[in-house]
Protein backbone atom coordinates (compact mmCIF):
# COMPACT_ATOMS: atom_id res chain seq x y z
CA UNK A 1 0.00 0.00 0.00
CA UNK A 2 1.11 3.36 -0.40
CA UNK A 3 2.26 5.24 2.43
CA UNK A 4 -0.03 7.62 4.61
CA UNK A 5 1.20 11.01 6.28
CA UNK A 6 1.11 10.68 10.19
CA UNK A 7 -2.70 12.37 9.54
CA UNK A 8 -4.38 8.99 7.73
CA UNK A 9 -3.77 11.62 4.42
CA UNK A 10 -2.44 10.73 1.26
CA UNK A 11 -2.07 13.63 -0.53
CA UNK A 12 -2.38 17.84 0.26
CA UNK A 13 -3.96 20.28 -1.21
CA UNK A 14 -3.28 21.21 -3.93
CA UNK A 15 -4.00 17.70 -5.40
CA UNK A 16 -4.14 16.44 -8.98
CA UNK A 17 -6.04 13.30 -10.61
CA UNK A 18 -5.75 12.95 -14.22
CA UNK A 19 -7.61 10.55 -15.92
CA UNK A 20 -6.15 9.22 -19.59
CA UNK A 21 -7.47 7.44 -22.68
CA UNK A 22 -5.63 7.01 -25.94
CA UNK A 23 -7.73 7.48 -29.01
CA UNK A 24 -5.95 6.71 -32.46
CA UNK A 25 -7.41 9.30 -34.95
CA UNK A 26 -7.28 8.70 -38.77
CA UNK A 27 -8.19 11.85 -40.93
CA UNK A 28 -9.39 11.50 -44.95
CA UNK A 29 -9.27 14.02 -47.73
CA UNK A 30 -12.69 14.33 -47.30
CA UNK A 31 -12.27 15.79 -43.73
CA UNK A 32 -14.01 12.63 -42.17
CA UNK A 33 -12.12 10.38 -39.46
CA UNK A 34 -12.05 7.20 -38.02
CA UNK A 35 -11.18 6.83 -34.33
CA UNK A 36 -9.92 3.85 -32.69
CA UNK A 37 -9.78 3.12 -29.25
CA UNK A 38 -6.06 2.51 -27.94
CA UNK A 39 -6.74 1.99 -24.58
CA UNK A 40 -9.30 -1.41 -23.47
CA UNK A 41 -10.26 1.50 -20.43
CA UNK A 42 -9.59 4.36 -18.75
CA UNK A 43 -5.98 5.09 -16.87
CA UNK A 44 -5.60 7.24 -13.50
CA UNK A 45 -2.91 9.19 -12.76
CA UNK A 46 -1.98 11.21 -9.34
CA UNK A 47 -0.03 13.51 -8.54
CA UNK A 48 0.79 13.90 -5.00
CA UNK A 49 2.24 17.48 -3.63
CA UNK A 50 3.68 17.43 -0.46
CA UNK A 51 4.78 20.01 2.14
CA UNK A 52 5.68 20.53 5.69
CA UNK A 53 6.32 16.64 6.21
CA UNK A 54 8.90 15.91 8.83
CA UNK A 55 11.37 13.31 8.62
CA UNK A 56 10.32 10.46 9.36
CA UNK A 57 7.43 11.04 6.72
CA UNK A 58 9.77 11.33 4.20
CA UNK A 59 12.15 8.47 4.99
CA UNK A 60 8.51 6.67 4.66
CA UNK A 61 8.13 7.85 1.20
CA UNK A 62 12.44 7.37 1.21
CA UNK A 63 11.52 3.39 1.76
CA UNK A 64 8.79 3.27 -0.27
CA UNK A 65 10.68 4.07 -2.92
CA UNK A 66 13.92 2.41 -2.52
CA UNK A 67 11.13 -0.68 -1.44
CA UNK A 68 9.41 -0.42 -5.21
CA UNK A 69 12.97 0.40 -7.02
CA UNK A 70 11.69 3.57 -8.55
CA UNK A 71 8.70 2.56 -11.13
CA UNK A 72 9.57 -1.04 -11.39
CA UNK A 73 7.42 -1.95 -8.20
CA UNK A 74 3.35 -2.34 -8.31
CA UNK A 75 1.23 -1.69 -5.45
CA UNK A 76 -2.58 -0.60 -4.52
CA UNK A 77 -3.48 2.88 -4.23
CA UNK A 78 -6.60 4.18 -2.99
CA UNK A 79 -8.10 7.15 -4.41
CA UNK A 80 -8.63 9.80 -2.07
CA UNK A 81 -11.38 10.80 -3.73
CA UNK A 82 -14.29 8.19 -3.79
CA UNK A 83 -11.88 5.17 -1.57
CA UNK A 84 -11.88 3.20 -4.64
CA UNK A 85 -8.79 0.84 -4.31
CA UNK A 86 -6.40 0.85 -7.46
CA UNK A 87 -4.32 -2.66 -6.72
CA UNK A 88 -2.19 -2.20 -9.41
CA UNK A 89 -0.34 0.81 -9.58
CA UNK A 90 2.99 2.50 -10.09
CA UNK A 91 5.32 5.34 -9.54
CA UNK A 92 5.51 6.87 -12.72
CA UNK A 93 9.18 7.77 -12.61
CA UNK A 94 12.60 6.50 -11.32
CA UNK A 95 13.67 9.57 -9.48
CA UNK A 96 12.52 10.59 -6.04
CA UNK A 97 13.70 13.95 -4.51
CA UNK A 98 12.60 15.88 -1.15
CA UNK A 99 13.69 19.09 -0.03
CA UNK A 100 14.42 19.85 3.73
CA UNK A 101 14.34 23.46 4.39
CA UNK A 102 14.38 23.03 8.27
CA UNK A 103 13.16 20.80 10.75
CA UNK A 104 9.45 19.23 10.25
CA UNK A 105 9.79 21.46 7.17
CA UNK A 106 10.06 18.71 4.25
CA UNK A 107 8.85 19.00 0.52
CA UNK A 108 8.39 16.53 -2.29
CA UNK A 109 6.30 15.32 -4.68
CA UNK A 110 5.51 11.83 -5.98
CA UNK A 111 2.82 10.79 -9.15
CA UNK A 112 1.09 7.32 -8.85
CA UNK A 113 0.61 5.65 -11.93
CA UNK A 114 -2.23 3.45 -12.51
CA UNK A 115 -0.76 0.39 -14.49
CA UNK A 116 -3.22 -1.73 -17.15
CA UNK A 117 -4.07 -5.24 -16.07
CA UNK B 1 39.39 6.65 5.73
CA UNK B 2 38.63 10.41 3.20
CA UNK B 3 35.02 11.11 5.00
CA UNK B 4 33.21 14.77 4.41
CA UNK B 5 34.00 16.62 7.32
CA UNK B 6 31.77 17.96 10.02
CA UNK B 7 30.92 21.68 10.82
CA UNK B 8 32.23 22.84 14.03
CA UNK B 9 28.41 22.90 15.04
CA UNK B 10 28.94 18.51 14.84
CA UNK B 11 26.47 18.91 12.07
CA UNK B 12 27.15 17.36 8.38
CA UNK B 13 24.62 19.75 6.52
CA UNK B 14 22.89 23.26 6.45
CA UNK B 15 19.40 23.26 5.98
CA UNK B 16 17.98 23.36 3.28
CA UNK B 17 19.37 19.90 2.28
CA UNK B 18 18.13 18.32 -0.81
CA UNK B 19 17.96 14.03 -1.45
CA UNK B 20 16.95 12.32 -4.70
CA UNK B 21 17.13 8.83 -5.40
CA UNK B 22 17.41 7.87 -8.97
CA UNK B 23 16.40 4.26 -9.60
CA UNK B 24 16.51 2.83 -13.50
CA UNK B 25 14.15 0.86 -14.87
CA UNK B 26 13.92 -0.87 -18.16
CA UNK B 27 10.59 -0.69 -19.79
CA UNK B 28 8.58 -2.41 -22.56
CA UNK B 29 5.43 -0.58 -23.25
CA UNK B 30 2.86 -1.58 -25.84
CA UNK B 31 0.83 0.97 -27.52
CA UNK B 32 -2.14 -0.17 -25.47
CA UNK B 33 0.26 0.53 -22.18
CA UNK B 34 0.70 -2.88 -21.31
CA UNK B 35 4.33 -2.69 -19.86
CA UNK B 36 6.89 -5.01 -19.26
CA UNK B 37 9.68 -3.88 -16.64
CA UNK B 38 12.99 -5.23 -15.38
CA UNK B 39 14.70 -3.08 -12.87
CA UNK B 40 18.80 -2.47 -12.72
CA UNK B 41 19.21 -2.04 -8.83
CA UNK B 42 22.82 -1.99 -10.26
CA UNK B 43 22.48 1.85 -11.73
CA UNK B 44 20.98 3.15 -8.63
CA UNK B 45 22.28 6.59 -7.39
CA UNK B 46 21.83 8.90 -4.73
CA UNK B 47 22.75 12.94 -5.13
CA UNK B 48 22.98 15.73 -2.73
CA UNK B 49 22.90 18.92 -3.09
CA UNK B 50 24.25 20.96 -0.21
CA UNK B 51 24.54 24.56 0.70
CA UNK B 52 26.92 25.92 3.56
CA UNK B 53 26.68 29.64 4.91
CA UNK B 54 28.49 31.57 7.30
CA UNK B 55 31.55 28.66 7.33
CA UNK B 56 34.65 29.92 9.31
CA UNK B 57 38.25 29.55 8.30
CA UNK B 58 38.27 26.19 9.82
CA UNK B 59 35.43 24.89 8.45
CA UNK B 60 36.48 25.69 4.63
CA UNK B 61 39.66 24.76 5.19
CA UNK B 62 38.57 21.29 5.99
CA UNK B 63 36.09 21.09 2.96
CA UNK B 64 38.88 22.46 0.70
CA UNK B 65 41.16 19.64 2.07
CA UNK B 66 38.74 17.28 1.09
CA UNK B 67 38.59 19.09 -2.39
CA UNK B 68 41.67 18.34 -3.05
CA UNK B 69 42.48 14.64 -1.38
CA UNK B 70 39.71 13.82 -3.65
CA UNK B 71 40.98 15.93 -6.64
CA UNK B 72 37.42 17.15 -7.38
CA UNK B 73 34.94 13.93 -8.76
CA UNK B 74 37.60 11.89 -9.08
CA UNK B 75 38.13 9.75 -5.65
CA UNK B 76 35.49 8.33 -3.39
CA UNK B 77 35.19 9.38 -0.08
CA UNK B 78 33.03 8.63 2.70
CA UNK B 79 29.61 10.65 3.32
CA UNK B 80 27.52 10.66 6.42
CA UNK B 81 23.88 11.40 4.97
CA UNK B 82 22.53 14.84 7.88
CA UNK B 83 19.16 13.65 6.92
CA UNK B 84 18.97 9.88 7.82
CA UNK B 85 19.57 7.53 10.40
CA UNK B 86 23.17 5.72 9.95
CA UNK B 87 22.23 2.03 10.92
CA UNK B 88 21.01 0.00 9.50
CA UNK B 89 17.23 -2.23 9.68
CA UNK B 90 17.08 0.34 12.78
CA UNK B 91 13.79 -1.84 13.39
CA UNK B 92 14.50 -5.60 13.12
CA UNK B 93 17.55 -6.73 15.66
CA UNK B 94 17.16 -10.14 14.30
CA UNK B 95 19.44 -8.90 10.82
CA UNK B 96 22.67 -9.99 10.23
CA UNK B 97 24.27 -6.25 10.40
CA UNK B 98 22.92 -7.01 14.39
CA UNK B 99 25.65 -8.13 16.72
CA UNK B 100 24.03 -9.72 20.23
CA UNK B 101 25.90 -11.49 21.96
CA UNK B 102 25.67 -15.02 22.71
CA UNK B 103 22.72 -15.81 25.33
CA UNK B 104 20.98 -12.23 24.45
CA UNK B 105 17.43 -12.97 23.98
CA UNK B 106 15.06 -11.07 21.51
CA UNK B 107 11.50 -10.89 21.23
CA UNK B 108 10.02 -9.22 17.88
CA UNK B 109 6.87 -7.57 17.21
CA UNK B 110 5.79 -5.70 20.30
CA UNK B 111 3.91 -2.63 20.47
CA UNK B 112 5.91 0.39 19.96
CA UNK B 113 5.97 3.90 21.10
CA UNK B 114 4.85 5.37 17.93
CA UNK B 115 1.91 2.89 17.51
CA UNK B 116 3.15 0.25 15.73
CA UNK B 117 4.67 -3.52 16.47
CA UNK B 118 8.39 -2.39 15.97
CA UNK B 119 9.69 -2.90 19.62
CA UNK B 120 11.87 -5.45 20.90
CA UNK B 121 12.45 -7.49 23.96
CA UNK B 122 15.49 -7.83 24.72
CA UNK B 123 16.49 -10.39 27.99
CA UNK B 124 20.23 -10.86 29.33
CA UNK B 125 19.52 -13.97 31.16
CA UNK B 126 23.27 -14.53 32.05
CA UNK B 127 25.51 -13.34 34.96
CA UNK B 128 27.89 -10.74 32.13
CA UNK B 129 27.00 -8.33 30.77
CA UNK B 130 25.44 -8.81 27.30
CA UNK B 131 25.53 -6.16 24.29
CA UNK B 132 23.56 -6.00 21.18
CA UNK B 133 25.35 -3.56 18.87
CA UNK B 134 25.69 -2.38 15.40
CA UNK B 135 28.84 -1.55 13.66
CA UNK B 136 29.16 1.25 10.69
CA UNK B 137 32.59 2.17 8.51
CA UNK B 138 32.71 5.64 9.41
CA UNK B 139 35.52 7.31 11.03
CA UNK B 140 35.14 7.48 15.06
CA UNK B 141 36.40 10.54 15.59
CA UNK B 142 33.52 12.07 14.57
CA UNK B 143 30.72 14.12 16.72
CA UNK B 144 27.68 11.13 16.52
CA UNK B 145 24.19 11.10 18.56
CA UNK B 146 22.71 7.48 19.40
CA UNK B 147 19.36 7.35 20.18
CA UNK B 148 16.47 4.87 21.13
CA UNK B 149 13.13 4.59 23.00
CA UNK B 150 13.33 2.07 25.96
CA UNK B 151 11.06 0.69 28.41
CA UNK B 152 11.52 -1.86 31.07
CA UNK B 153 9.34 -3.04 34.30
CA UNK B 154 12.32 -5.60 35.80
CA UNK B 155 15.66 -2.78 35.78
CA UNK B 156 16.06 0.10 35.80
CA UNK B 157 18.93 1.51 33.66
CA UNK B 158 20.49 0.47 30.44
CA UNK B 159 23.63 1.11 28.69
CA UNK B 160 24.13 3.47 25.74
CA UNK B 161 27.15 2.19 23.81
CA UNK B 162 28.70 4.87 21.57
CA UNK B 163 32.13 3.05 20.29
CA UNK B 164 34.52 2.76 23.47
CA UNK B 165 31.67 5.26 25.77
CA UNK B 166 29.05 3.39 27.52
CA UNK B 167 26.40 5.55 28.72
CA UNK B 168 24.07 4.56 31.92
CA UNK B 169 20.65 5.96 31.35
CA UNK B 170 17.66 5.56 34.15
CA UNK B 171 14.89 3.66 33.06
CA UNK B 172 11.35 2.91 33.59
CA UNK B 173 8.51 1.48 33.03
CA UNK B 174 7.17 4.01 30.31
CA UNK B 175 8.42 4.71 26.82
CA UNK B 176 11.56 7.49 26.97
CA UNK B 177 13.70 8.46 24.34
CA UNK B 178 17.01 7.89 25.58
CA UNK B 179 20.17 9.62 24.02
CA UNK B 180 24.00 9.50 24.16
CA UNK B 181 26.22 11.64 21.93
CA UNK B 182 29.74 13.15 21.76
CA UNK B 183 33.11 12.53 19.76
CA UNK B 184 35.60 10.20 20.82
CA UNK B 185 39.52 10.42 20.78
CA UNK B 186 39.59 7.85 17.97
CA UNK B 187 41.24 7.03 14.82
CA UNK B 188 39.52 3.83 14.22
CA UNK B 189 37.74 3.33 10.33
CA UNK B 190 34.55 2.17 12.62
CA UNK B 191 32.27 2.59 15.03
CA UNK B 192 29.70 0.62 16.99
CA UNK B 193 26.77 1.58 18.46
CA UNK B 194 24.12 -0.02 20.45
CA UNK B 195 23.23 -1.34 23.88
CA UNK B 196 24.26 -3.27 26.93
CA UNK B 197 22.13 -5.13 29.71
CA UNK B 198 23.23 -6.12 32.83
CA UNK B 199 22.87 -9.04 34.32
CA UNK B 200 19.44 -10.82 34.37
CA UNK B 201 17.68 -7.60 32.52
CA UNK B 202 15.22 -7.52 30.29
CA UNK B 203 14.15 -4.03 28.59
CA UNK B 204 12.02 -3.10 25.42
CA UNK B 205 14.11 -1.14 22.73
CA UNK B 206 12.83 0.31 19.59
CA UNK B 207 13.89 3.00 16.97
CA UNK B 208 17.92 2.93 17.49
CA UNK B 209 19.14 5.77 15.25
CA UNK B 210 22.35 7.21 15.22
CA UNK B 211 23.27 10.52 13.35
CA UNK B 212 26.63 12.76 12.40
CA UNK B 213 25.52 15.13 14.90
CA UNK B 214 25.62 16.24 18.32
CA UNK B 215 21.31 15.72 19.01
CA UNK B 216 19.09 13.66 18.13
CA UNK B 217 16.00 14.54 15.17
CA UNK B 218 13.07 12.54 14.57
CA UNK B 219 13.26 8.77 14.35
CA UNK B 220 13.88 7.62 10.87
CA UNK B 221 13.08 3.78 10.08
CA UNK B 222 15.75 2.21 7.76
CA UNK B 223 15.59 -0.95 5.87
CA UNK B 224 19.01 -2.97 4.36
CA UNK B 225 21.00 0.60 4.03
CA UNK B 226 21.73 2.92 6.56
CA UNK B 227 23.26 6.87 5.35
CA UNK B 228 26.21 5.58 5.27
CA UNK B 229 27.63 6.55 1.66
CA UNK B 230 31.42 4.83 1.69
CA UNK B 231 31.42 5.37 -2.43
CA UNK B 232 29.85 9.06 -2.55
CA UNK B 233 31.99 11.92 -4.65
CA UNK B 234 31.84 15.57 -5.69
CA UNK B 235 29.60 15.74 -8.42
CA UNK B 236 31.79 18.64 -10.09
CA UNK B 237 35.53 18.91 -10.44
CA UNK B 238 35.13 22.63 -9.59
CA UNK B 239 34.25 24.21 -5.99
CA UNK B 240 33.50 27.66 -5.79
CA UNK B 241 33.66 29.63 -2.57
CA UNK B 242 32.08 33.07 -1.62
CA UNK B 243 33.34 35.08 1.14
CA UNK B 244 31.50 38.03 1.91
CA UNK B 245 33.89 38.92 5.62
CA UNK B 246 36.45 37.05 7.38
CA UNK B 247 35.57 34.10 8.51
CA UNK B 248 32.61 33.66 6.34
CA UNK B 249 32.64 31.63 3.58
CA UNK B 250 29.50 30.19 1.71
CA UNK B 251 29.31 27.72 -0.94
CA UNK B 252 26.79 24.87 -2.62
CA UNK B 253 28.25 21.50 -3.87
CA UNK B 254 26.66 18.63 -5.13
CA UNK B 255 27.03 15.18 -3.73
CA UNK B 256 26.68 11.57 -6.04
CA UNK B 257 27.06 8.21 -4.39
CA UNK B 258 26.66 5.41 -7.46
CA UNK B 259 28.10 2.33 -6.73
CA UNK B 260 28.03 0.98 -10.05
CA UNK B 261 31.43 3.12 -10.23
Amino acid sequence: MFPTLKTGAVMQYPAKRTMQFNTDVIRFLDGTEQRFREYPAVLHRWTIQLDLLDEAELTTLDQFFLTNQGRFGTFAFTDPWDGTVYPNCSLQGDAFGFQLRGEMRGKTTLTVLENRT
Amino acid sequence: MIYFPQLSSGATGQFPIRRQRVARTVVNQSCQNYEVKLADPGAAMTAWHLSFEEMSDQELAALEALFQATEGSLTPFTFLDPADNLLAWSQQQNQAVWQADPLLALTSALADPLGGTGAYQVTNPTAATLMLQQSINAPASLEYCLSLFVCSNQCTQVWLVRGSENDARAIGPEWTRQISSGQLQSTADSISFGIALDPGSTVDIFGLQVEAQTAASLYKETAETGGVYPNARFRDDALTITTVGPSRHSCELDIVNVEYL
